[in-house]
């Protein structure tokens, strides 16, 4: 009963989209961590329960990890030189999700698919070990933005990674303006001037996308492709992909008000100026189970739950549609997704178009039958000259 | 094509049984054919960029902005030029001067459009291109001259139709074979020079539609002789500018729907390509398919409104009702998923309804010495709009999405159906004509006479004016199979258009 009135109690301050207070820390706790040690905590504390990410590039790989506790909890992050070591929470989390990129993969696309498919040679680019340079960070009450920056491949190549996280509802303000909530942050990823490997002719880059929940391992990620009317955000772009995991997909359920989701809409860019002319389209794999390597800062965080209850799964997100000219036509691939807990947002119609609806309509409404009033009434009155008697 | 007129000069006393004889069915029929190539060179020329778009690309290096100009710098000044051409044919060039007037100006733009491309000069080609638009339109207006001059009052809709199929044949012959020209030249020439070298060739289309020009002339002069015909433009009253002032507030809202209805049309039908393959996943062939509907259906189903218009009168309420259902239309493509096939297919018959009711309430509106001013204003308007809000509906779709360029369009047709709902409360007080049935009118106004010949050129020139509408080839210049339906289309908007003004002519029944 008490789990039920939570949930209801938390889907309605979901749907209201109450504000979070945020506090947010670099490096919390650590003793010895210098400028190139990143690992970002966000405490977001709404009403009912409190929400923790962590943003750790410790470890190479990029990771993002939300965690839903009640109001009281607190997280203990203990280190070992600059690594963190340990993840206390003073409460057991009620749900946890988590995501991180362990890998690009490059895939020689000889039939011009777009997609990856199981045929063609490929070979991935790990990500894990590598060392992220912080560009730019915000950390304040209003909004936490973390913008990384790693090399990749050549002397030219880097894989840039921006998270973005605000304690409410809006768009994001650049395309494809994703719908993002006080339960779910933002995750761009940009891929530039990647070389191919020798050999490959007809390289594109994929990402592995490793997901990981406190949920039943033996339950299946579900891949929804949303139909939306509206692309008023996201121009010519009328689908919305939700990645979602068993407990999401079943409407929720569990004490933290209901599984993990990745939701973006199928669209890449291909140029730093992003826009219809330079999108391109964006395709998923099957989800694949998998495991947690040891020297992940996942492994760590979820070091107690493996053997318990927890689900993990890779997916491939991979750019391009045929004809395109291949990733280096422009050397350039954006992608970005949101991630969160609880249901997935859902877009409703803007205020101007329900407008334009309602005027459009009643204005023609109202003279029609103002208008008929008044000719009414202009017969009805006796008239010397009427000629259209026989109407 | 001009060959077998030369034996027939120098016959003095000729039988109507000759084939020599300018009133013979032969003879007709040669000047027929001379009247459909006047206009094929114009047209084949105005597509050439499109046929060859990728070439232009990347022979001269042009970016899609530079590429639109050589079209918009086509499509701009004739807002108003094609207005301006017809009055100076009316009152100062008369009909065979200013055909070769016109056919010259156009040749002339051809060839320096090619010349700027053979040195790589892209002003140059704009400068060109410019010229050729001055004389393009222009010559439309005086061919249709031609053809009323001629087959006024007999086949005049079947050569009108015919005469504009042929046309857009010269658009459509370009697609095929500027490709297979181009590769020819490329084994002689290198770079932009080919491209230059291809140009060239195409304009000795405009040098052939300039012989028959000439041809047609000479025709025309003799025709003259023999038949002692009048020229009909001396005729008609010509149109002062001050007349304006005087159309009823009725016309001004009629012009609000000419523009504001279109706009939900043509730009949708342009960006329409895309907007299928995105929002409901159709591949490009299919997408073009269900755009081509709407022409596709108004070439079918424009004939029987007509007639159902004609039997019915009431013209206003039909005005509204196409309103209605177009908004529905729109609705259907913006707020569902249903089959897009679904509005399309009320799109296309709600657009051949309102254009067999509208366009004839010009004539019942505004006084037939008025009629050419009153149609080029309608017109021009339309054009006017048309050409801003192409470049204003790519604008939308880029920064705010196809939703909201389906918002924009619904809120055009708003505007529309309140101007139509205005018309026909202001009528209905005034005790008007314009949503009476025909026997009802014809019962009011007995004395209402009306001389189908008297205003047969002004009739004329709105009338081609008119077809600047129909082109959508302005914005889409890859949809080389759509623009035949549309050709098609034209002539039927035209035709039926044709048989609404000239009460004495028969409604087209050609497929």
């Amino acid at each position: 009963m008490y789990l039920r009135t939570f949930l209801i109690v938390s889907v309605i301050s979901f749907a209201f989209g109450y504000d979070r207070k945020i506090t947010s820390k670099l490096n919390p706790d650590c003793a010895s961590c210098s400028e190139n040690t990143t690992l970002v905590y966000i405490r977001a504390d709404g009403d009912n329960n409190t929400v923790h990410h962590l943003w750790d590039f410790t470890r190479g790989a990029p990771t993002m990890i939300t965690a839903v506790t009640g109001l009281n909890s607190s997280l203990t992050v203990s280190w070992f030189k600059d690594k963190p070591e340990n993840f206390l929470f003073s409460e057991e989390p009620m749900y946890s999700f988590a995501m991180a990129i362990p890998e690009i993969y490059e895939y020689n696309d000889l039939n011009d698919l777009g997609h990856m498919d199981g045929r063609s040679a490929g070979r991935g680019i790990p990500l894990g070990g590598r060392r992220w340079a912080r560009q730019d960070s915000v950390l304040t009450e209003r909004r936490a933005m973390l913008l990384m920056q790693a090399r990749a491949r050549s002397r030219n190549g880097t894989v840039a990674v921006k998270l973005d996280f605000f304690p409410s509802s809006g768009f994001s303000p650049e395309l494809p303006h994703l719908i993002h909530t006080s339960n779910s942050s933002l995750l761009d990823v940009q891929l530039v001037n990647m070389s191919a490997t020798r050999g490959f002719n007809s390289s594109r880059f994929a990402l592995r996308l490793l997901l990981v929940g406190t949920e039943d391992d033996r339950g299946t990620m579900v891949e929804d492709v949303v139909k939306s009317l509206d692309d008023e955000h996201t121009p010519g772009v009328f689908e919305i992909i939700e990645l979602k995991t068993p407990v999401c997909a079943r409407g929720g359920g569990g004490g933290g008000g209901g599984g993990g989701f990745l939701q973006f809409r199928p669209v890449a860019y291909t140029e730093p100026e992003r826009g219809v002319t330079t999108s391109t389209v964006v395709h998923t794999s099957h989800f694949n189970r998998t495991h947690l390597e040891k020297s992940t800062t996942l492994f760590t965080f979820y070091r107690d739950h493996i053997n318990v209850e927890l689900l993990i799964r890779d997916v491939f997100v991979s750019f391009g549609e045929p004809g395109d000219g291949f990733y280096r036509q422009h050397n350039y691939t954006a992608w970005s997704t949101t991630f969160g807990y609880g249901a997935p947002p859902v877009e409703t119609f803007s205020l101007l178009v329900i407008l334009v609806i309602c005027i459009g309509l009643s204005v023609p409404a109202v003279l029609a039958v103002s208008g008929a009033v008044y000719v009414a009434a202009r017969r009805c009155r006796p008239h010397p000259h009427r000629r259209l008697d026989d109407h | 094509m001009e060959n077998p007129e030369a034996s027939g000069n120098n016959r003095t006393t000729l039988s109507t049984s000759s084939w020599c004889h300018p009133a013979n069915r032969v003879h007709r029929f040669m000047a027929l054919m001379l009247m459909c190539f006047l206009c094929f060179g114009s047209y084949f020329c105005y597509d050439t960029p499109g046929a060859l778009a990728d070439n232009f690309k990347d022979d001269l290096h042009l970016n899609t902005s530079q590429f639109t100009l050589v079209y918009s710098i086509y499509s701009w000044p004739n807002v108003i030029l094609c207005f301006i051409g017809g009055y100076l044919v009316d009152r100062y060039f008369g009909v065979r001067l200013g055909t070769v007037i016109y056919m010259t100006i156009v040749f002339i733009g051809a060839m320096i459009f090619a010349l700027g491309a053979y040195v790589n000069a892209f002003w140059l080609m704009i400068l060109g291109r410019f010229i050729f638009g001055i004389g393009g339109e222009s010559l439309q207006v005086v061919v249709n001259n031609y053809v009323v001059l001629w087959f006024k009052g007999k086949e005049l809709n079947m050569v009108f139709g015919l005469q504009l199929s042929f046309s857009r044949f010269g658009s459509t012959v370009n697609f095929w074979v500027m490709e297979p020209i181009y590769k020819w030249v490329a084994t002689y020439f290198v770079g932009y020079e080919r491209l230059g070298v291809t140009l060239f060739i195409a304009a000795l289309t405009c040098l052939i539609s300039l012989l028959c020009g000439l041809v047609l002339g000479w025709m025309d002069y003799r025709a003259e002789k023999i038949l002692g015909r009048l020229e009909e433009s001396e005729n008609s009253e010509p149109f002062h500018l001050k007349d304006i002032l005087h159309f009823k507030s009725v016309f001004w809202l009629v012009s609000v729907i000419c523009v504001a209805y279109y706009l939900a049309i043509f730009p949708f039908i342009a960006l329409g390509k895309l907007f299928f393959e995105r929002k409901f996943d159709f591949i490009p062939q299919d997408a073009n398919t269900v755009n081509s509907m709407v022409y596709l259906l108004s070439a079918a189903l424009s004939p029987f409104f007509g007639v159902l218009i004609d039997k019915t009168g009431r013209n206003v309420m039909w005005v509204i009702i196409s309103n209605v259902t177009t908004i529905g239309a729109h609705c259907l493509l913006a707020f569902t998923f249903f089959n897009p096939y679904t509005g399309v297919v009320l799109l296309g018959i709600s657009y051949s309804l309102l254009a067999a009711g509208l366009w004839p309430l010009v004539a019942l509106i505004v006084p037939e010495n008025q009629l050419g001013t009153a149609y080029g204003i309608c017109q021009a308007v339309q054009n006017l709009g048309l050409a801003t809000v192409i470049l204003l509906a790519g604008v939308i779709v880029d920064k705010y999405g196809y939703l909201m360029l389906e918002m924009f369009f619904l809120g055009c047709l708003f505007v529309s159906l309140i101007a139509a709902v205005l018309i026909y409360i202001i009528d209905s007080a005034n005790n008007g004509i314009l949503n009476l049935s025909p026997s009802v009118r014809d019962s009011i106004k007995p004395t209402r006479a009306i001389d189908e010949t008297a205003n047969l050129l002004d009739t004329e020139e709105f009338t081609d004016q008119e077809e600047t509408d129909s082109r959508p080839r302005d914005w889409e210049e890859e949809a080389a199979t759509s623009q035949d339906i549309a050709q098609v289309q034209s002539d039927r908007i035209r035709s039926r258009y044709l048989a609404q003004i000239l009460p004495n002519t028969n409604i087209p029944d050609r497929q």
